[in-house]
């Protein structure tokens, strides 16, 4: 089954439909409230990558996820020391190192 | 002296910017707009050690990417109107992401200050700062602040007028950020582009514009576009660009990103420390409960209702006060001038008009005062990201929450700002739908009729009632976004990126000054908009008069009514002629006016027949008096009752048959064709035409329109008073009327607002006739479902 983000990719050229890295990495989705790990690769259109960068998601950077929201959705991250929220199809395009790991 | 400076205050939201910039200015501050926008700009001056000094304070960004219209701004300003002096207010604990923004304003070649702001949250977290090392690493000024409690701002005011007198240079050669060999060979070759161009680049730093290059920024490439004669520079740009992603596999500005976080964290290790710390900061402990998975919805519903509670039981006291501050304001204007046209101005038009409104203001002050603590403590991001995945189902976005927050969806808000908050929406679609159902919430100036009618027709049960519309308008709004989404906008959503800042006990001077800034709009509206609309009302429902032949018929049965009064054998002993009558009128209205001097001394028999006709109207038995009156004192007081009924009535119809016949009148007289099925008569339907100015008018109009049917001027009842007791008015009606005025055609203002942030009159337009078909839809519902079940209609 094509991953979702792989068409939006198309101006990533890391991630185009060959070398795509989404297969190496784990999805912060997949998480459980109160587990953690590093950042691999952000995935998802250009603007989202950026800024994403800009609010400290960079390669090798520590994330852990706090909770879900009441209906499980947006989820709520622990980044650089303080807390940012993102939907869950917007955490399935940051994929990190390794399963969530229990912090 | 030496020239005023400029400084401008910039940082992360939540930094302390504000307060911070409270503390230096003081009272001395002055809350506009930015050129063309609603985003706040707040000025003010300060004077330090002789030296004058302007402040800005710029919109809270995370970067100066020109991501969100908060950060297009601060930019422009930085770019475009160089302050003096740039203080960064950082979050000293959460240094490394405030230091992004810092590391960008750097690269601009602002001269810089950093105010290492929230230093105590920092200490308390065992967060170890050097503060000398971090400057020299950053090679600009650091000074620790605490802006809660003021500590270190004298030092930062001295820091910022030193920073000043450095030249500029100095600064821009401490761009100390190296890319690596790839990356400033590239940029080295624009750079030598730029100069070869000899273009003008209006003071920016060279380096500075080839970094914007390499990042491909639209901004600058569209600003040096507008120069002309640049093509090599751009080919330039475009070549380095494709090298940069052919070496690093990613793009330029993501290289670039990282880049800059990697140099962040190298200065962090160098001078932060921090000190082992497991500990679970108390804002996430609080939020184990507040956004619990089950705790959190019910808390959020409390504190929603407490917010109504607070708003209407907490101003009800302040708002008796001023309504009767309005009336007596009413009552001396008529009593100093003569009955005619301008006295009928200044009360039916600008008093009852304006006051009607401006008797609002506590309850607006209070509604305002609940959002500055939601806003303040932090909360207000909670309840966006515990209701985004609702919002989500209707096609909406997470920053639609915060525009339909700010429009009214704890009411009280405003569609103006909320509508201009949508800027911060990248998605198009999304960002549209948001600025069509905005106007559906429950803005402020819906506030006025709503307490209007549910004081008038629900008094046990207002917040009750309050609390249910907020819903419904939720509801409604929520409604015409999925149908719009569905149809006229359909596509995918967009991103969402929100933080939860750390809850705070909020200050009561930022809470106050908060409060007052906004409630300050409100009045100015109330004061100047308003004031224009209730004259021009005013002269819609007062012109043109009835016409003699008109008018002759009332007259006439007016004086037949006189003569067979006082034919009356009882009445003429004591009001032998028409002049002894009017004598007497006179007499009692110096009476209730308190004009008299001693009762009834110079006139006995007046005076007698005074009393009885009091006491009569006020249900006392003649003798209550003490004297019991002579027998035909009794018969004359009873018949001149029924006249003066008789004649109060005819009196009712000529005013009615006069109020029909003006313009005013008249369009709404035609309206009820379409309103009727909705219950409206045609004095509603003129309140209404006059709330498509304001919606605050309707409560205008409606005083205006009672005011001038009022015969007997000086028994003037509150607005709800006359309507409850006006034939014709049931809960229903009064219910159907509301969700008629939440639905309808949006104001004026926000008009104009969806004008210029969709960009098209087409949706404009669209905007004015779904709301009111909508409304009329709903109204028709409510008013039909309502009398056939029979609801509300005794
Ligand atoms: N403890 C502490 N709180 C602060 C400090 N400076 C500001 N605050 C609080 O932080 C919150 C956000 O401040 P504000 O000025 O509104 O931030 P802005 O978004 O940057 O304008 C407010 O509740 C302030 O009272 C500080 O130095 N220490
Ligand atoms: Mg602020």
């Amino acid at each position: 089954m094509p991953l979702p983000h792989t068409e939006k990719c198309a101006n990533c050229p890391a991630l185009d439909d060959e070398n795509c890295l989404a297969n190496q990495g784990v999805k912060l989705s997949s998480y459980r409230p109160g587990q953690k790990g590093t950042i691999f690769q952000i995935c998802g259109d250009p603007d989202f990558r950026r800024r994403m960068m800009e609010m400290g998601f960079v390669r090798g950077t520590e994330v852990m996820v706090v909770k879900y929201a009441p209906l499980s959705d947006p989820i709520e991250f622990i980044v650089k020391g303080y807390h940012l929220t993102l939907r869950r199809d917007q955490a399935s395009d940051i994929l990190m190192s390794e399963p969530g790991q229990a912090a | 002296m030496r020239r005023t400076l400029t400084v401008a205050l910039s940082g992360n939201p939540n930094a302390g910017k504000t307060t911070i910039f409270n503390a230096i200015t003081g009272a001395r501050q002055h809350v506009g707009n930015w050129p063309g926008v609603t985003v706040e700009k707040k000025e003010g001056t300060t004077t330090y050690n002789g030296q004058k000094i302007h402040v800005v304070d710029l919109p809270g960004t995370y970067s100066l990417t020109a991501y969100s219209l908060e950060e297009i701004i601060a930019r422009k300003f930085i770019v475009e109107s160089p302050p003096d002096v740039v203080i960064d207010v950082v979050d000293a604990s959460n240094l490394e992401r405030n230091l992004y923004l810092a590391v960008q304003l750097l690269e601009m070649g602002a001269k810089v200050v950093i105010a290492l702001n929230m230093i105590d949250v920092a200490q308390g977290r065992g967060i170890k700062i050097d503060v000398p090392k971090l400057s020299e690493l950053l090679g600009v000024p650091v000074v620790s602040t605490n802006g809660k409690k003021g500590i270190g701002l004298d030092e930062l005011l001295q820091t910022a007028i030193a920073a000043s007198d450095a030249p500029q240079d100095d600064y821009r050669k401490r761009s100390f950020i190296r890319y690596g060999a790839e990356v400033e060979e590239e940029l080295e070759i624009i750079e030598g582009s730029l100069a070869a161009s000899s273009v003008n680049l209006d003071g920016l730093s060279s380096r500075w514009v080839a970094l914007k290059l390499v990042e491909g920024d639209t901004e600058i490439t569209e600003r040096l576009s507008a120069k002309g004669g640049l093509d090599g520079l751009f080919k330039q740009a475009e070549a380095s660009r494709a090298h940069l992603t052919d070496i690093f596999e990613d793009t330029p500005e993501i290289i670039l990103t990282d880049a800059r976080y990697g140099f962040i964290s190298g200065a962090m290790k160098r001078s932060v420390h921090l000190e082992a710390t497991d500990r679970v900061h108390l804002s996430q402990t609080i939020d184990t409960v507040l956004t619990n998975r089950l705790l959190g919805p019910v808390i959020l519903l409390s504190v929603l209702y407490l917010v109504y509670m607070f708003t209407f039981q907490g101003s009800e006291p302040l708002v008796k006060l001023f309504e009767a501050g309005f009336k007596s304001l009413g009552n001396l204007v008529e009593n100093a001038l003569p009955e005619g046209l301008f006295r009928s101005l200044l009360v039916s038009g600008v008093i009852h008009g304006v006051g009607g409104v401006l008797g609002f203001t506590p309850l607006i002050a209070f509604m305002f005062l609940a959002i500055a603590i939601l806003e303040d403590t932090g909360y207000m991001a909670r309840i966006a990201f515990m209701l985004d995945r609702v919002l989500r189902g209707f096609g909406l976005h997470g920053a639609s929450m915060l525009a339909l927050m700010v429009s009214g969806g704890l009411a009280g808000g405003c569609a103006v700002p909320g509508i201009m908050a949508t800027r911060t929406m990248k998605e198009p679609k999304e960002r549209l739908v948001t600025i069509l159902v905005a106007p559906l919430m429950n803005c402020g100036a819906k506030l006025p009729v709503y307490a209007l009618l549910i004081g008038a027709f629900f008094p046990d049960k207002k917040a009750q009632i309050m609390f249910l519309l907020t819903f419904v308008s939720w509801g409604m709004a929520l409604l015409a976004a999925k149908v719009i989404r569905a149809t006229v906008l359909s596509g995918p959503s967009a991103p969402f990126v929100l933080e939860l800042p750390p809850y705070r006990v909020p200050t009561a001077k930022g809470l106050l000054i908060h409060t007052w800034e906004r409630t300050w709009m409100y009045i100015k509206k109330a004061g100047t908009v308003i004031l224009a609309v209730s004259i021009v009302l005013w002269a819609m429902m007062t012109f043109p008069s009835l016409s003699p032949e008109a008018a002759k018929p009332f007259d006439e049965k007016v004086a037949t009514l006189t003569a067979d009064f006082l034919k009356d054998p009882a009445v003429r002993q004591v009001l032998p002629s028409e002049e002894a009558l009017g004598e007497f009128e006179r007499f009692r209205e110096r009476l209730t006016r308190g004009t008299e001097p001693e009762f009834g001394a110079n006139s006995p028999l007046f005076g007698e027949l005074a009393l009885v006709v009091d006491s009569q109207s006020a249900g006392l038995s003649p003798e209550s008096t003490g004297k019991k009156p002579r027998p035909e004192i009794v018969q004359a007081a009873e018949a001149y009752q029924a006249f003066r009924t008789a004649k109060s009535t005819v009196e009712s119809e000529k005013q009615m048959a006069h109020l029909r016949n003006t313009i005013g009148g008249r369009i709404g007289i035609w309206l009820e064709r379409v309103t009727g099925p909705l219950g409206f008569d045609w004095r509603t339907n003129v309140a209404l035409v006059g709330g498509f100015v304001a919606k605050e008018v309707v409560v205008a109009t409606l005083g205006t329109a009672y005011s001038l049917g009022e015969v007997d001027t000086h028994q003037s009842e509150g607005l709800s008073e006359r309507l409850r007791h006006e034939p014709g008015w049931t809960p229903l009606l009064a219910f159907t009327l509301i969700m008629f005025v939440m639905l309808y055609n949006p104001c004026f203002t926000t008009l104009v607002v969806i004008r210029r942030e969709s960009g098209k009159w087409r949706w404009t337009v669209f905007a004015m006739v779904y709301t009111t078909v909508f409304a009329y839809l709903v109204a028709l519902l409510v008013h039909t479902v309502g009398s056939i079940l029979r609801i509300g209609v005794a």
